[in-house]
């Protein structure tokens, strides 16, 4: 068991939805986020004064797969979101210790789901 | 660079104050420098004086506009009779007719300009509501911007071209002779006197232009309504001009020029110039505007929208897509509900006349009525539909009510009006329908609400005139007769024939026509000139960031802004903090 962790674009966020869905990939939680990376960040300016805001809006998604899911998942992600330039965001993939299903009490890769 | 050198304070270009100046006084000592001063100097002084001499000629050219106005200096005996009242303090002249009509026509009509006026927070609230986050600011600054430029383009030669006299297509003049048979130039509004009115209405020419600037604003911002969210600000301002400045006033002249074509037609004229269609017997009728205003400003958006193309993503229905979401409903129905309330200045306020109060009760009503009815049907046609009453159709429902009521609003009688804005109603429903069809991006509604329903209340005139009210509109001295002169307006069906019908059918044609012809060559070069739509990375980055530097909401990103900024950390007195990591290896970070 995986959980994948992938920020990316929140334009693309429906692509990579698509893409994952093609892998019978459907539950995750997604969640705003603002964060910076080599993009630096973006100016604000109000009545002529300026303000650096570091931090950009990104979507964050965690997908908790079981270990069959990681490659057709980071995959299909990295494919729907890349636009080659700065900003694309990143995956990180950490071991998943224990999942368990709230309703049925159901543990390990059957709680995961499809 | 070696007599930069000289200055310690040098660092490649940025000086503070005080380095400046005793850079200035190295700089002073050395010939060389000096004699670059002198020409840099001369040069300003020079660019000063054709400054100063152009604020004189323009100076000299308002005087000027004037004296045109005013060949004949009023003898102070006339205009000035306070002086001989002091001194022999008679009994006030009794109050005639006008004394007391005009200041009351005047003071209706200026009521009715402030809360036409008003419509303006309707419509950016009712824009800003029904566009995504990103692009508010844009929405918000387009529409001032758009105020802001229509008022002076008005005042510059606007009026003029669209109530001067001049001929059918065109005016720009007063349509009251002068004394000695000459006319007095409307453009800068500068022959206007201190009793100068418009035409027959006793209204004063300035009160009447102000009225008449909120009509035109309204135009241009209705346009800007399908243009959200991708229209560069310099094409926004461009486009505005040419709105405002040229196709709303010229082609409103047609229509409510003294002269206009479409005013005039009908009728075999008595001086034996052109007349349109003079065989017919029935001029173009539009009480306040559904077609001048709401046609006008609804087709040039269409026009936008197709040369635009949709937003960055957009998919449409038969493409398995749907609209953006708006992003606040209640800033969007609010604004439109300030809309409702400033229609009662822009359909009662149109008879010019509170002499007429007949009229202006019908005309609120009427106008209430529609948009009631109006909306209802949009609601149901929604409903059922999609199962649920949704906010967007009644709030683009009953906008399309009051845009329908607006040209037969004198003429039609109260259940004419609930039939009437019911239709447009459900009219509304289909044109978002089609449009959603034809894969034009319209992000509030432009088209279906301004220009359709525009068309349907023109045509509207022409079924439910209820042969009650005079043809010719409000008069300025009371409720008008009806007689042999001055014959009722009767649609078709109320027995009058489609000899009405046939009049709003050819005017509507004609306008709306024209606007699209004229929008889409404007729109066209303006996109060949690459200057209508915004970059592809400043779509994707936001219109807010990308053309305006903030978003609209900027306290709801974890923002610079928001905090006390423009505090330096203390670094005298501050030591980093020490992590428990590196006391175990024994390093401080420096």
């Amino acid at each position: 068991m995986k959980m994948i962790v992938a920020i990316i674009r929140p334009e693309r966020l429906e692509a990579v939805q698509e893409a994952l869905a093609k892998h019978e990939i459907c539950l995750m939680t997604a969640s705003d986020v603002r964060g910076c990376g080599r993009q630096r960040g973006f100016k604000e300016n109000f009545r002529g004064s300026e303000g650096v805001i570091r931090l950009l809006s990104k979507v964050k998604l965690e997908i908790a797969v079981n270990e069959n899911f990681v490659q057709p998942a980071i995959k299909s992600i990295i494919e729907a979101a890349q636009s080659g330039k700065i900003g694309d965001g990143k995956i990180f993939v950490l071991p998943l210790e224990e999942c368990y299903r709230i309703r049925t009490g159901e543990t390990g890769s059957v709680a995961i789901g499809p | 660079m070696k007599l930069l050198s000289r200055l310690p304070e040098y660092d490649g270009g940025r000086l503070t104050f005080s380095a400046r100046l005793s850079r200035l006084g190295v700089r002073l000592r050395d010939p060389e420098w000096r004699k670059y001063g002198m020409t840099l100097m001369l040069g300003k002084m020079l660019g000063l004086a054709i400054l100063l001499l152009g604020i004189l000629a323009f100076s000299l050219w308002l005087k000027s506009g004037h004296a045109y106005a005013d060949p004949t200096p009023a003898t102070p005996a006339v205009t000035q009779p306070a002086t001989t009242q002091a001194a022999v303090p008679a009994t006030p002249a009794p109050l005639t007719g006008t004394d007391i009509i005009n200041p009351l026509n005047t003071v209706w009509t200026l009521i009715a300009a402030f809360l036409v006026f008003g419509m303006q927070v309707g419509f950016t609230m009712l824009e800003a509501g029904f566009c995504r986050s990103r692009e508010t600011v844009n929405v918000l600054v387009e529409c001032v911007f758009d105020t802001c430029l229509c008022g002076f383009l008005y005042y510059a030669w606007g009026y003029a071209f669209m109530f001067g006299a001049g001929n059918g297509f065109i005016g720009w003049h007063d349509p009251t002779a002068n004394a000695d048979g000459s006319f007095t130039s409307w453009f800068f509004l500068a022959g206007v006197k201190a009793t100068s009115t418009y035409a027959a209405t006793g209204v004063p020419v300035l009160a009447h232009w102000l009225f008449q600037f909120a009509f035109a604003d309204c135009a241009s911002t209705i346009c800007s309504g399908t243009m959200i969210g991708r229209t560069a600000f310099w094409g926004d301002i461009l486009y505005s001009v040419c709105v405002s400045g040229f196709i709303y006033p010229i082609l409103g002249h047609w229509c409510w020029g003294p002269d206009g074509f479409l005013y005039t037609m009908g009728t075999p004229s008595t001086d034996g110039t052109w007349r349109f269609l003079s065989g017919m017997g029935m001029n173009f009728h539009d009480f306040a505007g559904s077609t001048v205003v709401h046609s006008i400003g609804g087709w040039i958006a269409l026009a936008g929208g197709i040369w635009l193309g949709p937003r960055l993503g957009r998919k449409f229905k038969r493409d398995g897509g749907g609209p953006m979401l708006p992003h606040d409903l209640t800033i969007a129905v609010c604004g439109g509900l300030l809309l409702w309330f400033g229609w009662y200045g822009f359909n009662p306020g149109s008879t010019l006349s509170a002499m007429d109060y007949g009229g202006i009760g019908r005309v609120a009503a009427n106008t209430t009525l529609a948009a009631c009815t109006a909306g209802m049907a949009a609601v149901f046609v929604m409903y059922f539909r999609v199962g649920k009453w949704d906010a967007g159709s009644i709030t683009n429902g009953f906008l399309a009510g009051l845009v329908a009521i607006t040209c037969p609003c004198y003429w039609v009688s109260p259940a004419g009006a609930c039939a009437l804005g019911a239709i447009a109603g459900v009219i509304v429903i289909f044109a978002a329908d089609l449009l959603e069809h034809l894969r034009i991006d319209d992000p509030v509604g432009a088209w279906p609400v301004h220009g359709v329903c525009g068309i349907w209340g023109t045509l509207s005139l022409g079924l439910f005139a209820s042969g009650e009210y005079a043809a010719a509109g409000s008069s300025n001295t009371g409720i008008p007769a009806i007689d042999a002169s001055n014959p009722a307006l009767t649609g078709l069906f109320y027995g009058g024939g489609i000899t009405v019908l046939k009049a709003q059918i050819i005017g509507s044609l004609i306008i709306c026509g024209s606007t699209f012809v004229v929008a889409m060559t404007m729109f066209g070069v303006l996109n060949a000139l690459k200057l209508l739509r915004i970059s592809h990375d400043g779509e994707l980055e936001g219109m807010d960031l990308h053309e305006h530097g903030i978003s609209a909401y900027p306290e709801y990103v974890i923002s610079a802004l928001a905090a006390p900024h423009g505090m330096p950390r203390d670094t005298v007195n501050y030591t980093p903090p020490v992590l428990a990591s590196e006391k175990v290896a024994g390093v401080v970070l420096k």
